[in-house]
């Protein structure tokens, strides 16, 4: 295992780059922050029409958020990878496709958390804001989310670690992301499968291990601020 | 002036107000008292219509709320609500609570609405916790931060839903005591609450509502009195049994 990771360590951090395309692990992490960047803002819009007024906005809302959770993600994969280029007319490039996929997918799911976020305020917070005079905008975007989110924070590292692992779905229309790469060194080094693919699965778990141990200190952090109270941890 | 005219509204099939005919004159102070459930919360309530009314009229100043060309906002930020859990927001600090109406409202800049927020606090006595996140003060301090955001816009009238029913006992006169030189400010109040010795001694008026009528409208002289309405004497009688 040891010589695999002294031969491809550069192949597996960066890809081919600088001679070649910038892929492997740094792939992987831009396609998953873009994603997720990208992913907010829907997801706050999607959040905002879910628990809004009941109306056209909503229904909408209500049928992508079910439609996209009712198919898998390579499903959208496909479709934005083969249906997309006969529609428009030309190429695209296969880590944009799958950026566009991961959003499109991710915001149904970090939506209904925000929403959920929403939700969970207490009803007062919006009455004293309405008994204040504020309008729906100043509401939502100065109340409303700020406290919204900073409740989902948790959540919504816990997508990042989901669109991490869905990034890896990037191999099966060649972007060069980590997987895809690790598939390369496979084909090269055929009668080490075992080896090659211990070596992904710990790179995996070693950054959604970090992410979730991130998660958990959020967590405590905001149940300390929130109830003013400094939280001790046990020392074992 | 505020005026109800044969206000009635109902939650789905129950009837929750019913004909409040009512006023209350510019300047003064009045109470609002009864059992729970009768109505007192949700008449405040229409008064800057976070409660819509069914049926009826209430003019602020001889304007109906509800004429169309009221703006609801505008409405809203001429009337001060205080609620009975304070409802500030968490995530700002006590002077960002009380700065927000400025700066959401009257688009005042920070420079401008930092100095009014500080001069308000300092009214309520509470300008040394500026800082403070609303998690780290007390429940009379919170009240008392919530009357002066309610205050900072300087309404018209100020309404109150039991300021102090949220409050440990200690805490209750800090905010009675507020509540007090508002009063003598000369601000037209609404209060719902069950605090009678602070009624007795502030109120201009005492509303009692029974099962959503407003059964006896009177001077605290009167309300307190022998003369007053069965229901009001049983009522009283009750609170002083629990008390």
């Amino acid at each position: 295992m040891l010589e695999i990771i002294q031969e491809y360590w550069l192949l597996l951090l960066i890809g081919e780059y600088p001679h070649g395309k910038l892929g492997g692990l740094a792939m992987t992490l831009i396609i998953s922050f873009v994603s997720l960047i990208v992913t907010f803002p829907c997801a706050v819009l999607i959040a905002l029409a879910r628990t809004g007024k009941p109306g056209i906005i909503q229904s909408i809302a209500y049928g992508f958020v079910h439609n996209v959770r009712a198919i898998p993600l390579l499903m959208l994969i496909f479709w934005a990878y083969f249906a997309v280029p006969m529609i428009i007319g030309f190429p695209i490039d296969a880590a944009f496709t799958l950026i566009v996929a991961i959003v499109i997918y991710q915001t149904a799911y970090l939506g209904e958390i925000i929403a959920a976020g929403i939700t969970g305020l207490p009803k007062g917070q919006r009455e004293a804001a309405a008994a204040l005079g504020l309008g729906y905008i100043p509401t939502m975007f100065r109340i409303i989310l700020p406290q919204a989110i900073f409740n989902v924070i948790p959540g919504i590292v816990n997508q990042l670690t989901t669109i991490i692992k869905e990034s890896s779905l990037g191999s099966i229309i060649a972007v060069s992301e980590l997987s895809y790469v690790m598939l390369q060194v496979n084909s090269n080094e055929v009668t080490k499968p075992l080896q090659i693919f211990g070596i992904l699965a710990a790179v995996y778990f070693v950054l959604c291990f970090a992410l979730s141990q991130a998660t958990n200190w959020l967590e405590r952090r905001i149940s300390s601020r929130r109830t003013g109270q400094v939280v001790v941890e046990a020392v074992a | 002036m505020i005026e109800f005219q044969n206000v009635s509204k109902w939650f789905g099939a129950l009837q929750v107000l019913r004909d409040v005919n009512a006023t209350v004159a510019k300047g003064t102070m009045t109470v609002l008292c009864g059992p729970s459930g009768s109505g007192k919360s949700t008449l405040i309530r229409t008064v800057n219509r976070l409660e819509p009314i069914q049926k009826g009229q209430i003019t602020l100043s001889g304007r109906d709320i509800y004429a169309k060309d009221i703006d609801v906002n505008v409405l809203r930020s001429g009337i001060g609500f205080v609620f009975q859990q304070f409802n500030l927001f968490p995530h700002l600090s006590v002077v960002e609570n009380v700065m927000l109406p400025l700066l959401r409202i009257r688009k005042q800049s920070r420079a401008q609405a930092r100095p009014a927020a500080m001069q308000m606090l300092e009214r309520v006595g509470l300008a040394e916790k500026a800082n403070s996140l609303p998690a780290d003060i007390s429940g009379g301090q919170s009240q008392r931060v919530a009357i002066a955001r309610s205050l900072i816009l300087k309404p018209e009238v100020l309404v109150l839903d039991e300021p102090t029913s949220a409050l440990d006992p200690e805490m209750v006169g800090e905010v009675l005591k507020l509540l007090r030189e508002l009063s003598a400010d000369g601000i037209t109040m609404m209060c719902v609450t069950h605090e009678m010795g602070f009624a007795r001694e502030v109120a201009d008026r005492i509303w009692f509502l029974r099962n959503g009528t407003l059964t006896f409208d009177a001077e605290p002289t009167e309300f307190f009195s022998n003369d007053a309405h069965q229901d009001v004497r049983n009522f009283l009688s009750a609170v002083r049994k629990n008390h």
